[in-house]
């Protein structure tokens, strides 16, 4: 197997403390003495030298099926995180049909061939349950996985199973009805949260009709047919677009070994896997979409910005101008909207980047009569980095913040396994993971500043807010609003380009 | 959210998902919406002395032999170091070998039954203002001895406890010990501070209980399930209630109940044993502990006498639903194993079996549950299931009942209690993962049953419960127990 370099110790994590400290120390021989704080009495005692962080080493291989095998051995406890990440996700919905990606995931685990006999839905989940962990499916952008966490002891049977069921689902007809019914009733309650549905139409408001775009309402969960399933599984399930990932107590030498018995006999299909039509953001026309929905309990206010493609040179810049505004409790849209004038629980930003592009997201949720002071906050402060630059303080500690998450991410089997997964669905390679930490602590304020004024400018943003319309009053009414895009939840499609249902 | 929070712990939200590398859900939004109430497990476990039948905790590793075929699932024992200061401060802490980060935690004997009269709401409200201003630290300060250095930090208020849970790079670690001393020792509260996180706390308010379709529903359950304990106050409170306090009420809860005697001091992860004991003594030890006792909560909850019916409306229900409640024993009844195993075998998964009967096979439910919500002094019981569309509430609620009755009188197999064995340790296994899951064990251990080593000890418990044990509580508590059934539907809110 092929050995990568190990990620970096973090231990040259920014410290503002201990820079303080320092200060602090050295300043009362200029200060008179009532001024003289003192460390470890009424100003905190000053941090120690940091402790390098010993990350796990990665070991990466491939099956002659082309399977991508990555192990991240950590035998600290007897727990290894097992997923099958398969290289394609809702980007790869057909055209038009939205909710293929998902709906397949969701029926991996309803039914499989195991040992050349057909194990329905409720024997699937009690195999996995008894194992310690549920078998967990789903399909986000760029990569559909089969997830299970459990105890060591009990890895090669949960392997065994999870490789049937990518392998060899049933995607029977009775179990797509039966989760159709469940997605529709699943989008009703979807429906009734002002937040969710602020997310939803925010997605299609900024990449508009294009494939990262594409949300799946309940018109088109109704049209999904077992072929569309079946098709998705045959053209991306095929061991050329998987990887298997193993973090935890396991070593690359038995990981190896499980993977050629239990995979190895997978034939890849000789023809390519297709290549997609993805395409860059195509926001529609109204920057503001407002959604009336009678007796919520909250309004929601999100707004979408330009953000940088996966293979941006400008990456880590990029994340950290979101760390600025939206990465943690200090961050400065919770500290305009919650700390300083305690309109919301919390307002955070979000991002991701994709082959052709990106979108940051600063989402909240208020009283209604506040969601119009929200929406201007948090399209402000997007605006305001151009002229408004981070200090040093202000930077280096949003710097520590993104690393100590990064950190913390590292700290549990499931989670080390998600960040290579990650990485795997982004295309980057593993080694590239080495550079993450380094490359976050060298972003300058100028460098956020530069990325603040070609991407985030007032033009390039678009805005939903859903709620009680009434109840939120002047702040959002027409004569405040007029160019906004307004629609009551009953006529919202957001299959429809102009988010309408046609005749409404 | 889980909606454990809705009526287990309101805790703060101090630290986002930032998780910007990879966006698993995206793709999710509209296919993976129906999520179940993921409902707290009760961490529940008696005395050893106290439970009849139920094997005493070994003294080494937790471990469970489940087949003879497949290795025993260990646990090592936590290594607990444990002191108590001069002041009554309790301090128990974990060496751990590896990582370089330190969790620092105070619990504190209090929560949402304590609040004062006509305060609903008010312990979880103090608990935000310990974020704020102190004699040495300006507002938000501990947010720029966390955050603001690669840690966290965060709180919740439950019934019977707050707890402050901070995890920091552990060079830290001393700093994080001076700033837990003196937000417990010179708290300072003003009033436009104040103002302002009680809006926050009121936004909260709406957004887990009205935002939420179903949040109104799940801060019904204490509120319906208990009679007289003030456990039937939801801890988020009420907005009125809310709006009532003054900055009185946060000096004198500060004075009552912040001391060091109602407190215990957890450190786990990175930290060299002799220098924690000097930086403990040196920032913990001058504190004083107060003449006065400090108030605890007596009320006795009755055994409910007679079944009764409620409806409860809101205006934005998207799929009805129902829920039962009966009560249960407190935490550290003998009872509470079974009745947690009883749960786990009822809806931990998608094959357990009211998920397998109501949503799966019946497809009557969008989804259902059982839970063990087991406090210190009382319990409850709930059985709960959101309507799938076209589905009557009466039918799910003799579903659930069916159910319950299969369970506590038919036969169960022996690979189906093995299978709960395996889930309840794996779930414990994984905890352990990080030093601020060892210190929230630990913290639960002392705050519910007196005794940090509870925290190694309730595992093998779980592990010790016998089918016949699940039989005897589900039939004593719920089958022969009188309940409350809540109707949840759409209408005008009362």
């Amino acid at each position: 197997m092929k050995r990568l370099t190990a990620m970096p110790a973090l231990s040259d994590l920014p410290d503002l403390a201990r820079r303080r400290a320092t200060l602090a120390l050295g300043l009362p021989l200029l200060l008179p003495a009532a001024l003289q704080a003192a460390p470890g009495v009424d100003e905190p005692p000053p941090a120690l030298l940091p402790r390098p962080l010993v990350l796990p080493t990665l070991h990466e291989a491939a099956l002659a099926n082309g399977l991508a095998v990555v192990v991240a051995p950590r035998p600290a406890l007897p727990v290894v995180s097992i997923t099958l990440l398969v290289r394609a996700g809702p980007e790869a919905d057909p055209p038009g049909r939205p909710g293929v990606a998902a709906m397949t995931t969701t029926l991996w685990p309803k039914g499989a061939l195991r040992g050349g006999r057909p194990v329905p839905a409720a024997e699937l989940a009690r195999q996995a349950e008894a194992l310690g962990s549920a078998l967990d499916a789903r399909s986000s952008w760029g990569g559909s996985t089969l997830s299970m966490t459990v105890s060591s002891p009990r890895l090669e049977e949960a392997l065994a199973l999870m490789a049937d069921v990518l392998r060899r689902p049933l995607l029977a007809a009775d179990e797509l009805e039966r989760a159709r019914a469940q997605a529709l009733d699943g989008l009703r309650v979807t429906y009734g949260n002002p937040g969710e549905v602020a997310a939803l139409a925010l997605r299609r408001a900024f990449w508009g009709a294009v494939p990262h775009g594409a949300v799946a309402p309940p018109a088109a969960v109704q049209r999904l047919q077992r072929s569309d399933l079946q098709a998705f599984q045959a053209l991306w399930v095929r061991p050329d677009r998987v990887a298997l990932v193993l973090a935890g107590d396991v070593t690359p030498e038995r990981a190896q070994a499980l993977a050629q018995r239990l995979l190895g006999d997978w034939r890849a299909p000789a023809n390519p896997a297709p290549s997609l039509p993805l395409a860059p953001p195509a926001p529609i026309d109204a920057r503001l979409v407002l959604i009336d929905l009678p007796g919520a309990g909250q309004s929601g206010v999100a707004v979408a910005a330009p953000f940088v493609a996966s293979g941006s040179a400008d990456r880590r810049t990029a994340l950290v101008a979101n760390a600025v505004l939206g990465g943690g409790y200090s961050a400065r849209l919770n500290q305009e909207v919650r700390i300083k004038r305690g309109l919301s629980y919390g307002a955070f930003g979000s991002a991701e980047s994709f082959a052709p592009g990106g979108m940051f997201t600063a989402a909240t949720q208020t009283n209604h009569p506040t969601a119009a002071q929200a929406l201007q906050l948090l399209r402000g402060e997007i605006v305001r980095l151009a002229d408004a630059p981070p200090s040093a303080d202000e930077l280096a500690a949003r710097q520590a913040t993104l690393v100590g998450s990064f950190a913390r991410r590292l700290e549990t089997t499931a989670g080390l396994s998600a960040v290579l997964v990650g990485q795997l669905a982004q295309g980057r390679p593993l080694a590239d993971l080495a550079e993450h930490v380094p490359g976050l602590l060298a972003v300058t304020p100028a460098q956020v500043q530069a990325f603040a004024r070609s991407h985030w400018t007032a033009g390039a943003l678009r805005a939903v807010v859903v709620g009680d319309l009434a109840a939120a009053g002047a702040g959002l009414a027409a004569a405040a609003e007029p160019q906004a895009l307004r629609l009551s939840i009953a006529d919202l499609d957001l299959e429809q380009p102009g988010l309408r249902k046609p005749g409404r | 959210m889980p909606r454990s929070a809705m009526i287990a712990a309101v805790r703060s939200q101090r630290e986002p998902d930032m998780s910007s590398l990879f966006t698993r859900r995206q793709g999710l939004a509209l296919l993976g919406a129906a999520t179940l109430p993921a409902w707290r497990t009760a961490r529940a476990a008696p005395d050893a002395a106290a439970a009849p039948g139920v094997a005493p905790a070994p003294a080494g590793a937790a471990s469970a032999v489940l087949r003879s075929n497949v290795p025993p699932i260990t646990i090592a024992p936590l290594a607990l170091r444990q002191r108590r200061l001069a002041n009554g401060l309790q301090v128990v802490s974990v060496p751990t070998r590896n990582g370089a980060t330190v969790s620092v935690q105070v619990w504190y004997r209090v929560g949402g039954k304590d609040d004062p009269a006509g305060r609903s709401g008010f312990a979880h409200l103090f608990e935000h203002m310990m974020f704020k201003r102190t004699k040495h630290m300006r507002d938000e300060m501990f947010d720029r001895l966390t955050e603001d250095v690669g840690g966290q930090n965060n709180a919740f208020t439950a019934e019977d406890m707050t707890a402050y849970q901070n995890e920091v790079p552990s060079n830290h670690l001393e700093r994080l010990l001076w700033a837990e001393a003196e937000r417990l020792a010179h708290l300072q509260v003003d009033q436009g501070n104040f103002d302002s996180e009680r809006k926050v706390v009121i936004e909260e308010l709406r957004e887990r209980v009205l935002a939420d379709p179903y949040g109104r529903l799940f801060n019904a359950l204490p509120q319906h399930g208990f009679e007289q304990h003030p456990y039937r106050r939801p801890v988020i409170g009420s907005e009125a209630d809310l709006n009532a306090a003054t900055l009185g009420d946060v000096q004198r809860f500060h004075a009552t109940y912040y001391r060091p005697d109602n407190a215990v001091l957890i450190v786990v992860g990175d930290f060299d044993p002799p220098q924690l004991d000097g930086w403990v003594d040196r920032y913990f030890g001058p504190l004083v502990a107060p003449a006065q006792p400090i108030p605890r909560v007596t009320t006795t909850e009755p055994a409910r006498t007679a079944d009764s019916r409620v409806t409860v409306k809101a205006p934005n229900v998207p799929l009805p639903a129902v829920a039962l409640v009966w009560k249960g024993p407190p935490v550290a009844h003998a009872d509470a194993p079974a009745l947690e195993v009883a749960s786990a075998l009822l809806s931990a998964g998608d094959s357990s079996r009211l998920n397998e009967a109501l949503v799966y096979n019946a497809r009557a439910a969008q989804a259902a549950g059982f839970a063990a919500e087991l406090y210190a002094d009382a319990g409850l019981l709930a059985a709960y299931a959101i309507a799938a569309s076209g589905q009557g509430l009466r039918k799910l609620e003799d579903a659930l009942l069916t159910q319950i009755g299969a369970l506590a009188r038919g036969k169960v197999p022996v690979a189906e209690i093995d299978k709960v064995r395996t889930q309840l340790l794996t779930a414990a296994l994984l905890s352990r993962q990080t030093p601020q899951g060892q210190a929230d064990a630990i913290g639960r251990a002392v705050l519910l049953h007196g005794d940090a080593r509870e925290a190694d000890q309730r595992i093998a418990r779980l592990q010790a419960v016998r089918v016949a044990d699940v039989q005897r509580v589900l039939d004593q508590y719920v089958l022969r127990g009188r309940r409350v059934t809540i109707d949840y539907v759409q209408g005008a809110a009362a």
